[in-house]
């Protein structure tokens, strides 16, 4: 059985990235299981996808912990805590991650085999857009795994993408972009962690609280700012302070009220928030914001 | 603090206070959280907002809130009934001393299109009845965002959704009309509502500024452009807000106690043509084969709503 | 104190006046409207402080009591039968909000085919939403639940809203005397609710019911209010004690009639459990030894209590005034839950009565307890029985071919 866990945000396409991945082993033969896990629909919040392919019947349901394969659509969900993509990534896993930041294995002390791919790159590239990266990570995934054969991934993404009703146009690059992938990497042979023995579980006796902390409320208003956004942006708007005409307009449109004026009236990005929706550029008047691809997310 | 500016006359009137903190999973480029954080800085901080189930609802989430004010979740069809029960709990607890006046606090419905102009309409219309002392908040981005863009009485003629794809049978995908839920409103004469646009933020605020000399029901609509739904880049929501306004699909008005006015007329509208060709979840009315009549209906629609409604500004 | 004719629903009504409810957002329905009518009478002439105010649903109605109480006031609402189903989900919201406020539900039967008599499915769809259950027999333990509720529901090793449950007609419209304490005596008992947890005001900001992922967030909350729903038993002993002390009435968990000598028990609850009561008088003539447990407060269940109660005896029969669907008693599957590990349990016989208010009698009473003794002595236990006559199904044959469906 080989397990592929998949991490990205809403928008990346994870979800379907590991139903590429189902589909191709499924056409291939074998037998094959996926599932996404996620909040609610929306961009940006961290989600899961999860693959199994084995020759046998799967009887295994739910998340695993042990993944053979950590496919990762971009660095920033590393040190993620709601992400927690490294969880359970031994020196036998394969990490695949979207990245062009160089060294990463040692930056993040990443245990196993780690690989980088600029898919969003890619997708620039070809498609033009760079926020969805299913069919490059997808192909990635059964390129790794050495199981697959090419024309049954190019038929998985074909499907997949038919399925989210992508125009026919838009399903070519995609099938483009995944075959692309599918050259760059070459498969990896897996070596399958030990079968680690479950330690007992101790369970404990829950204590009744009084309300203030037992009902689903929150009495530190505002807190909400210690959850760093910066890692959604795939662009980065970098205002040109020298050339600014404090107009107000990229502060007052920034919906995130991520943008705050100074004392002089100059306009300041808070980057760690800032999800990099790219309305200030498009708005500023006097055109003094630029747009940089986001290389290092923070 | 409440903003104390007598009028919102320019852009640089709107206070630099900020009220929602970033740090939320709402979807980059949100129309609908920019005209709350608007809005927000004129109702100032003492406010509870009661949010029905919806986008917004997930502004929250344990242990984390984005607001400085206070906030209830409730139900997705009785977010006004939540409000009447806050309203009248505050009143009374005033009334009998046990809280000090310096204490009380607006109280703001928050809830999207599919509560508001379905599943919520009756308790809406309810505690607009009882004429309860309240604002309600409607990001509008006309369809059920939270579940994925399904089809609301608040999605457009002609609008692609997750349950109105468009097929040989309705090629233009929504084949209802959008609900006019301001008419409805209207209906009741409640002393404020106003629709707003996330990208006419001064109109916006002058409107919140005017509706807090009422006591009773104030009802906004906010039209919320949705990157995700609306299948456009995520930049360009101030831009299609605007379009919205100038090509005369989305109307910028009020109606004090009934009486209309539009506080906002383009000088010529632009043709609905700039506004739809623009969103993914219209470009089945142009490619791969042009439907011409479904864009001309909604023209025509638009043209006859500017000719035939008596214009007052 | 006074002594007075009252219906169950004056009694609901004088027990929300007693406790001062500062709020009342209601809604009508039969056979519950006199509750609220009373009400808004108290609140338009000044005899009550606060406000009523009539709300567009039961959904509405119950949302906005409970926003109320987060806020800080103490709330008061009243329903029945649909209007409960109709508000199914804000139990559960408002439950999870951890506001302590009171709700009469006045039991009738539900739809279809619709009727006005009771029944308690209604209330026992809401047993597992949170709500605190009480359940009454006669319009005095009415009123003295009301005041009791608040107490028990403002109590901070509680703090869940709780349901009072008193049948449609057999009580909501029946006279009985009752006694009406004294409202400073009432006032020692139930001081002024100061919200600690909870309540929305400008200098305290808090958001309230939050969204939550993950399932061991979920489970926490929900098995906080577990633990607050069983800590409400030992509170209630409390309560009632003192309660006995101000009022001189006493209110179990359970009550206990005639138990104590007793070889078989007739289990019940609610009204119908008066008619019980005169069976175990009439048995009890003819030397046999009957007693009834009645069934007060339902959430949290006395399980342990119901136990002790229940060993050593040799028979049981669980009358429920309730069917579930495709199942059958739902206080029957309780019990005989509760019961399963017990080394020295009785024979527990299931008998569906009551249905629709359909009304049982004493040589139905006689049939249950020939089957229990029965059972006892054989071995041979019965499946659950509905009760239904020869001389009933003689009369529905009849409605039956008026209706045009001749039986054959």
């Amino acid at each position: 059985m080989i397990r592929i866990r998949f991490h990205g945000r809403g928008g990346h396409g994870m979800k379907t990235a590991g139903r590429i991945a189902g589909t191709a082993a499924f056409l291939e033969g074998y037998y094959a299981q996926d599932f996404p896990v996620y909040g609610a629909e929306r961009r940006g919040a961290p989600i899961t996808a999860y693959t199994r392919i084995s020759k046998d019947r799967i009887l295994e349901r739910g998340i695993f912990s042990e993944p053979d394969i950590v496919i990762i659509a971009d660095e920033s969900l590393i040190n993620d805590p709601a992400a927690n993509p490294l969880q359970g990534v031994t020196k036998k896993t394969i990490t695949i991650i979207n990245t062009m930041v160089n060294d990463i294995k040692d930056k993040f002390s990443i245990l196993g085999i780690v690989n980088t791919i600029d898919a969003t790159g890619l997708c620039l590239e070809i498609i033009g857009k760079g926020s969805a990266v299913s069919a490059a990570l997808g192909g990635a995934a059964c390129r790794i795994i050495g199981i697959i054969q090419k024309d049954n991934l190019i038929n998985a993404v074909i499907k997949e993408l038919k399925n989210i009703n992508l125009p026919e146009e838009l399903i070519e690059k995609n099938v483009e972009v995944a075959e692309k992938c599918y050259e760059i990497l070459s498969p990896i042979i897996i070596q399958h962690g030990e079968d680690i023995p479950d330690s007992p579980i101790e369970t404990i006796t829950l204590p009744y609280q009084y309300p203030t902390m037992s009902s689903p409320s929150v009495f530190s208003s505002g807190n909400i700012i210690e959850k760093k956004t910066g890692g959604w942006r795939i662009f980065k708007p970098v205002i040109n302070l020298e050339k600014c005409n404090k107009c107000w307009i990229c502060f007052v449109y920034c919906p995130e009220g991520v943008i705050s004026l100074d004392e002089s009236e100059y306009p300041h990005i808070d980057y760690d928030h800032c999800k990099g929706c790219l309305i200030c550029y498009e708005e500023c008047p006097v055109k003094v914001i630029t747009v940089e691809r986001e290389i290092e997310t923070w | 603090m409440q903003s104390d500016h007598t009028a919102y006359k320019r852009i640089k009137d709107i206070s630099r206070d900020e009220f929602i903190l970033p740090g939320t999973t709402v979807c980059a480029g949100c129309g609908g959280l920019e005209a709350l954080r608007l809005a927000h800085k004129v109702l100032g901080n003492n406010v509870v907002f009661v949010n029905a189930a919806g986008c917004f609802t997930l502004l929250a989430l344990f242990p984390y809130s984005p607001f400085k004010g206070s906030w209830l979740y409730t139900n997705m069809a009785s977010a006004p009934a939540g409000a009447q029960g806050i309203r009248d709990a505050l009143d009374i607890l005033i009334e009998k001393k046990r809280l000090r006046p310096e204490e009380d606090l607006k109280v703001i419905v928050l809830a999207g299109d599919g509560s508001t102009y379905d599943m919520a309409l009756s308790a809406t219309s309810g505690a607009i009845y009882r004429n309860l002392d309240f604002y309600y908040f409607c990001y509008d981005n006309e369809a059920y965002g939270n579940t994925g863009m399904q089809m609301s009485s608040a999605s457009p003629l002609g609008a692609k959704t997750t349950t109105s794809i468009p097929d040989e049978q309705s090629p233009m995908g929504t084949k209802f009309h959008k609900k006019d839920i301001f008419e409805i409103w209207r209906a009741h004469k409640p002393p404020y509502i106003a629709t707003i646009s996330p990208r006419h933020p001064v109109d916006l605020s002058e409107k919140f500024r005017r509706s807090m000399q009422f006591k009773g029901p104030k009802l906004f609509i906010a039209l919320s452009p949705c990157p995700t739904g609306w299948l456009y880049d995520p930049s360009h929501s101030a831009k299609i807000a605007r379009l919205a306004v100038e090509t005369g699909i989305w109307a910028l008005k009020e109606a004090v106690f009934g009486e209309t006015i539009h506080t906002y007329i383009p000088s010529k509208l632009k043709p609905v043509e700039e506004y739809l060709s623009v969103q993914g979840r219209f470009s089945h009315l142009f490619v791969p084969v042009r439907q011409d009549e479904t864009i001309k209906k909604i023209q025509d629609e638009i043209n006859y709503y500017w000719n035939h409604t008596e214009i007052q500004k | 104190m006074a002594r007075e004719l009252l219906t169950g629903n004056a009694a609901a009504a004088w027990g929300v006046r007693l406790a001062d409810v500062d709020y009342v957002p209601a809604f009508p329905i039969t056979p519950q409207t006199e509750i609220i009518e009373t009400l808004s009478g108290w609140y338009s002439d000044g005899t009550m402080k606060g406000k009523f105010v009539t709300m567009d649903s039961e959904h509405s109605m119950l949302t906005a009591a409970g926003a109320a109480s987060a806020t800080g006031a103490r709330v008061f609402t009243a329903t029945s039968s649909q209007g409960l189903l109709y508000a199914f989900e804000v139990l559960y919201s408002v439950a999870g909000w951890r506001v302590p406020l009171v709700m009469v539900n006045v039991s009738r039967a539900l739809s279809s085919p619709i009727t006005l008599e009771p029944d308690h499915n209604d209330i026992l769809s809401a047993r597992d939403c949170g709500f605190l259950q009480i359940h009454t027999e006669t319009c005095q333990e009415v009123l003295d639940s009301v005041i009791m509720s608040y107490k028990l529901a403002e109590d901070r090793r509680v703090l869940l809203p709780v349901l009072v449950n008193l049948d449609g007609y057999y009580l909501s419209f029946t006279r009985e005397p009752v006694e009406i304490p004294d409202a400073d005596k009432v006032k020692d008992f139930l001081p002024q609710y100061k919200p600690d947890h909870a309540s929305f005001h400008a200098s305290g900001p808090m958001a309230q019911g939050l969204a939550v992922l993950g399932g061991y967030i979920y489970s926490y909350f929900k098995y906080q209010m577990h633990l607050a729903s069983l800590n409400a038993l030992s509170v209630h002993e409390e309560i009632a004690e003192e309660f006995y002390n101000l009022f001189g009435r006493k209110y179990g968990v359970v009550e206990e009639y005639k138990l104590d000598d007793a070889e078989y028990v007739l289990i019940m609850s609610n009204t119908f459990a008066t008619k019980g009561k005169a069976a175990v008088e009439k048995f009890r003539e003819i030397g046999c030894k009957v007693g009834l447990l009645r069934l007060r407060v339902v959430r949290p269940l006395p399980t342990k209590k119901i136990q002790d109660i229940l060993k050593n005896r040799k028979g049981t029969a669980v009358i429920d005034q309730n069917i579930s669907i495709g199942y059958g008693g739902i206080f029957y599957s309780e019990i005989a839950a509760l019961m399963c590990n017990e080394a020295n349990k009785p024979v527990i016989l299931s008998f569906i009565c009551g249905l629709g208010g359909k009304d049982i009698s004493m040589k139905e009473f006689q049939k249950i307890l020939d089957d229990t003794i029965n059972a006892s002595l054989t071995g041979n236990i019965p499946g659950t029985q509905l009760l239904y006559t020869d001389v009933e199904w003689a009369k529905m044959k009849h409605l039956l071919d008026v209706a045009g469906k001749p039986v054959i």
